[in-house]
């Protein structure tokens, strides 16, 4: 474990870089606290500290205050070293933000059993940390893919097709889905079942970019939102989206299983005046249309008049209008 | 190593405080000698620089500057267990922080008078392990 000590005197310097040596610590000594409060914020800082109360320019009181007003970076475990003894002191020292206080010339065993507290203190700051992040990630994901789930997806997307409006960008929307999927479930099982829809969500979230989202709207069904997307090659990436799926089978746990998706898109560009909800609707008509074409193909929503396929667009994709 | 012998009855404390609990010092060492000579260097050459701060805080009657010097001075002499000194320098603390100048003076001179008894050991020491 690595500890930072601060303190200006030499000879107690040496001391304490000593005995922290010797029971296993890896110490960074500094001089003063404004060198204490430039090794504390770095990345890969210490998350232990020693700090003399008494040092010039800036001191431990100091250095701890600096250090809790920043709350962006991890916890430090802060001990301040005086040898000061009145109560006030002490208080005031606690108050600024030290987790802890030794007086000097300090008991080293006193000084180990302090230090062991403070890594107590920090290896449950760390539980409670990593327990945070697994909550906020179940609370955010789809436990069965790990890709948003359908209350972050549609947000997400709000906030994305808002944002275009604003930038007069494009934002393209597309509802997907697993055809004859309750028949996978049917001759497989439900453990197959989860092997297509774990795989089929690798494969659409491998497709994007960055930058774009893929969520689980419901049991079969996805929400891809491609940012920024231009919207004369919104076909064609769904085109992709749609091949990368129906191009090779998925290997299950049982056997290869093949399947394919539907997908209805829906430009923002095309629907500036609806809300989020009937972008949304008109993506899932597009949906429909496509199952009804047959499946494995992509049927694009249009606010007017129904499109016919161009020669550049694929056989599968047809512009409709809901 | 402990700095203080928990434990230890009233009868068995010296009559009169020691200048210098060596022995304790080394205990609190885990008996490493060259350990020792190494503080002890730091400790003759930082003593020397904050006494004649102390001196020249004094003719300049900056307290600031004296008790900030007495402070290092009692840091030292406590870890190196000269508790007499450290004991003298505290008081010197204090009086240069309430900025009582004839009382800063003649703690500045006790201070010195119980240094010049410790110091031939310091050089004692130094020199014992040397060899």
């Amino acid at each position: 474990m690595r500890i930072l000590v601060a303190e200006d005197d030499a000879l107690s310097r040496t001391l304490l870089e000593r005995t922290l040596q010797r029971a296993g610590y890896a110490v960074i000594s500094v001089e003063n606290g404004a060198q204490a409060i430039a090794e504390l914020v770095k990345e890969d800082a210490p998350r232990l500290a020693l700090l003399d109360w008494i040092m010039p320019e800036v001191d431990g009181v100091e250095v701890c205050r600096e250090l809790r007003r920043r709350k962006e970076q991890a916890y430090t475990y802060l001990i301040l070293l005086s040898s000061r003894e009145s109560k006030e002191d002490i208080v005031a020292g606690l108050e600024s933000g030290a987790d802890d206080y030794l007086t000097k010339p300090f008991n080293v065993d006193e000084l180990k059993a302090r230090l062991r507290t403070g890594l107590r203190i920090l290896e449950l700051e760390d539980h409670l940390v990593e327990a945070r992040e697994s909550m906020r990630f179940q609370a955010t994901h789809d436990l069965l893919t790990s890709l948003w789930n359908r209350g972050v997806i549609v947000e997400l997307m709000t906030h994305e097709i808002m944002r275009s409006r604003r930038e007069r960008s494009c934002t393209s929307v597309m509802m997907c889905d697993i055809d004859h999927f309750k028949a996978v479930n049917d001759q497989y099982g439900h453990a197959t079942g989860d092997d297509v829809l774990r795989e089929v969500a690798r494969r659409l979230h491998n497709s994007v970019r960055s930058y774009d989202m893929v969520g689980r709207y419901g049991g079969e069904e996805f929400l891809v939102a491609l940012n920024k997307c231009n919207p004369g090659s919104a076909i064609s990436r769904a085109e992709n989206l749609r091949n990368k799926i129906a191009g090779r089978p998925i290997q299950t746990a049982n056997k290869p299983v093949s399947v394919t998706i539907s997908i209805g898109l829906a430009l923002s560009t095309e629907f500036t005046e609806c809300t989020i909800e009937e972008i949304m609707h008109h993506a899932d008509m597009a949906l429909y249309a496509a199952k009804a074409a047959g499946r494995n193909c992509v049927r694009v929503a249009r606010p007017s008049g129904i499109g016919t396929p161009t020669a550049e667009q694929p056989k599968e994709t047809q512009v409709l209008t809901p | 190593m402990k700095m203080w012998k928990h434990g230890r009855s009233l009868a068995d404390e010296p009559a009169r405080q020691p200048k210098w609990a060596l022995k304790e010092l080394i205990d609190r060492l885990d008996g490493d000698r060259e350990f020792l000579r190494e503080l002890l260097v730091i400790f003759r050459q930082d003593l020397r620089v904050n006494l004649q701060k102390s001196h020249e805080a004094i003719r300049k009657s900056d307290y600031e500057q004296l008790s900030r010097a007495a402070h290092t001075m009692k840091g030292m002499l406590r870890n190196l267990s000269m508790d007499v000194a450290g004991e003298t320098a505290a008081a010197l603390e204090t009086a240069s922080r309430e900025s009582r100048g004839s009382d800063s003076k003649e703690l500045l001179e006790s201070l010195e008078k119980e240094l010049e008894e410790i110091l031939p050991e310091v050089e004692a020491q130094l020199a014992g392990v040397r060899s």
